[in-house]
């Protein structure tokens, strides 16, 4: 019996949808996921339920399981982009020759008052890749680490600067979203 | 100067990702200064995603605000119109894939790959689908079948697109199932190198492209197959823990019971006989006896054994009487085989040796009518179990020569032979103790999946 004949079994499709259509909002509205991007979790995610070959003995808890870890992953994705971002925003801007000099200055002082309030390996490792212009495996070697993990050690520094700039802790006690 | 931020619209969008590298340069470039009027607007932004990734209480009735909600409204109109529109569709794709997949079993062996190498009829999913069931099926029943049947849904799934199957995550997914079933047949067939290869490939899978968690989870669950019968007790428990993490997240408890029952088994691999029975009993509470009959069947199957083997016959004796009517009601010949095979080695334990000899003498005649030598001369090792008991040395010795004749006949391991040689040896100078049979009766069940096994005699039966 395919998760499609227990749909039938239990209720119509239709009746289903009906069913959980309420939690579906919730978990999109826990998740802030714009309403926009969540057609295609959506849809996916349903769809893959109708093709599942074997039975699925409770889809509604296999529909919000999955769709919670596809929320999860659009904010990874999200992060990851955000990151690369900032990396590349910081990084531009240290190697731009013609900045003016007063603006230059008050940038390098807004990202040493920045990296300051990071843990010490990352200050360490943002301070070598943005002030000294470091390439990854220079840094890898600098601090210790082997080649293979530079970068999602990179990206975990990323992760606490980025953070420390939209949601520094002192300020944050960490609302239910974030 | 007054300081110009940029507008919540526009940190929204730098959350996203949706800005242009000049804005986003210049948004990061305000927020390193520390903004906080700033910081406050993103605060309400910034996701969850990071929060302790444990089971939340979703509130149906939590506040959205109304815009929010109404536009959430509208996506889900459309998307459970597109999904209903689709259901009667994928109704017809699976019956089609189901007739493809009896044209295809009619075919001879050589025939099915050609056609489904030149053939866009049989790039179908459902068919692939059916033929990754097929196989799983065929290791139960007819394991030399279960090889050629996942080999042909790997050729399948290697042709599909993404647009065969409604996304690059279904494929992915099919495939590394696919490809993990391919490697469980090898498994069940004892040719553990292409196992290895199979594995290696949806392994690779999973890590080279997203996988839905249900086809991520079967995976695990049949790499840990194979890492038990490598003896790498501690990966196989670490995926097994990956799998069941995800079945509590989907809250599927059956397969929870599923992969708990597996877990048990490595645990009853290594010796540690408690946690086996532990979580045999976990089991047994999610795996539902109407929807999974067969699943837990073996789920008490084992249970009973453990009890058994640990001391505790008397308790086994009671679980079996509650049990029979399901092998009776599974009624095939292997479950009854089973059954039988069960009471002997109760019987045995509760020291009732010649109702266990009247049951080992049936099961290994049954296996033999089967054609499972194999299964048929564990029993002959535990019909000995009842000469050395009884102190039957002829019955012994006659025993030792025939199950070794058996196995030289059928060109077995080397180690095998060497272990059944040292029983016989023991058995013709009148030697065989107990603990040497079940040495050998273990080191045959062991070595059946692990040819790099080495036998090496309990010193006091040298």
């Amino acid at each position: 019996m395919s998760a499609l004949d227990q749909l039938q079994v239990e209720a119509s499709l239709e009746g289903f949808l009906r069913q959980v259509r309420p939690r579906l909002k919730a978990l999109f509205g826990h998740f802030k996921i714009p309403p926009q991007d969540t057609e295609d979790i959506l849809q996916q995610a349903l769809l893959a339920l109708l093709y599942r070959p074997e039975r699925v003995r409770d889809p509604e808890a296999w529909l919000l399981g999955t769709l919670r870890n596809k929320c999860l992953l659009y904010w990874r994705e999200k992060k990851r982009k955000l990151y690369e971002s900032v990396d590349t925003s910081i990084l531009e801007r240290m190697a731009e020759p013609l900045a003016p000099a007063q603006e230059g200055a008050d940038f390098r002082k807004d990202l040493e008052s920045a990296l300051e309030c990071l843990p010490e390996r990352c200050r360490s490792l943002l301070s070598l890749r943005f002030e000294l212009g470091y390439e990854p495996p220079e840094v890898a070697e600098r601090m210790g680490y082997s080649p293979a993990s530079i970068s999602k050690v990179t990206t975990r520094c990323l992760d606490a600067l980025t953070r420390h700039m939209v949601y520094p802790t002192p300020r944050g006690k960490k609302a239910r979203h974030g | 100067m007054a300081e110009i931020h940029p507008t919540p619209e526009a940190l929204e969008q730098f959350v996203l990702g949706r800005l242009s590298s000049p804005e986003m340069r210049e948004i990061s470039r305000h927020l390193l200064t520390g903004c906080p009027q700033c910081q406050d607007v993103m605060a309400c932004l910034w996701d969850p995603a990071d929060e302790a990734e444990e089971a939340f209480a979703l509130e149906e009735n939590e506040t959205l605000d109304e815009g929010v909600g109404e536009a959430y409204d509208e996506v889900l109109d459309r998307v459970f119109a597109r999904v209903v529109a689709a259901e009667a569709a994928i109704g017809v794709q699976r019956s089609v894939g189901h007739k493809l997949f009896e044209e295809l079993m009619q075919l001879p062996a050589a025939r099915r790959h050609l056609l489904l190498s030149n053939s866009q009829r049989f790039r179908n999913r459902m068919l692939c689908e059916r033929l990754i069931e097929a196989g799983h099926e065929a290791g139960l029943s007819e394991p030399a079948q279960a090889i050629e049947i996942s080999n042909l849904a790997t050729v399948v799934a290697d042709r599909l697109t993404p647009e065969d199957c409604g996304g690059g995550e279904a494929l992915n997914g099919l495939r590394a199932r696919a490809w993990a079933q391919l490697g469980n047949s090898y498994r069940v067939n004892a040719q553990l190198a292409g196992a290895e290869r199979a594995l290696c490939v949806a392994q690779s899978l999973l890590e080279e492209a997203p996988v839905a968690l249900p086809d991520r989870a079967r995976v695990y669950s049949l790499l840990a197959s194979f890492r038990v019968d490598q003896r790498k007790f501690a990966e196989a428990l670490q995926l097994l823990d990956r799998a069941a993490v995800i079945y509590k997240k989907l809250g599927q408890w059956s397969l929870l019971g599923r992969t708990l029952l597996q877990k048990a088994v490595v645990c009853a691999e290594a010796n540690d006989v408690e946690s086996q029975m532990r979580l045999l009993r976990q089991a047994l509470d999610l795996i539902d006896p109407q929807a999974d009959p067969r699943v837990f069947l073996i789920a008490r199957h084992n249970l009973i054994d453990a009890l058994n083997m640990s001391g505790r016959s008397r308790e086994a004796f009671a679980l079996l009487f509650h049990t029979r009517p399901l092998y009776l009601k599974a009624g095939d010949r292997m479950s009854l085989l089973r059954l039988r095979w069960l009471e002997g080695q109760v019987a045995l334990g509760l020291q009732r040796i010649e109702q266990a000899e009247v049951a080992f003498r049936e099961v290994r005649e049954g296996f033999r009518e089967l054609g499972q030598g194999f299964d048929a001369a564990l029993a002959s090792l535990d019909l000995a179990s009842v000469y050395v008991q009884q102190g039957r040395t002829a019955d012994l010795r006659l025993l030792a020569e025939e199950t070794l004749a058996v196995f030289q006949a059928h060109d077995s391991e080397q180690e095998m032979l060497a272990a059944l040689l040292v029983l016989r040896d023991a058995a013709c100078m009148d030697r065989a103790e107990l603990q040497l049979v079940q040495e050998v009766s273990g080191f045959l069940k062991r070595a059946r999946t692990n040819p790099e096994l080495r036998f090496s005699p309990p010193t006091t039966a040298s």
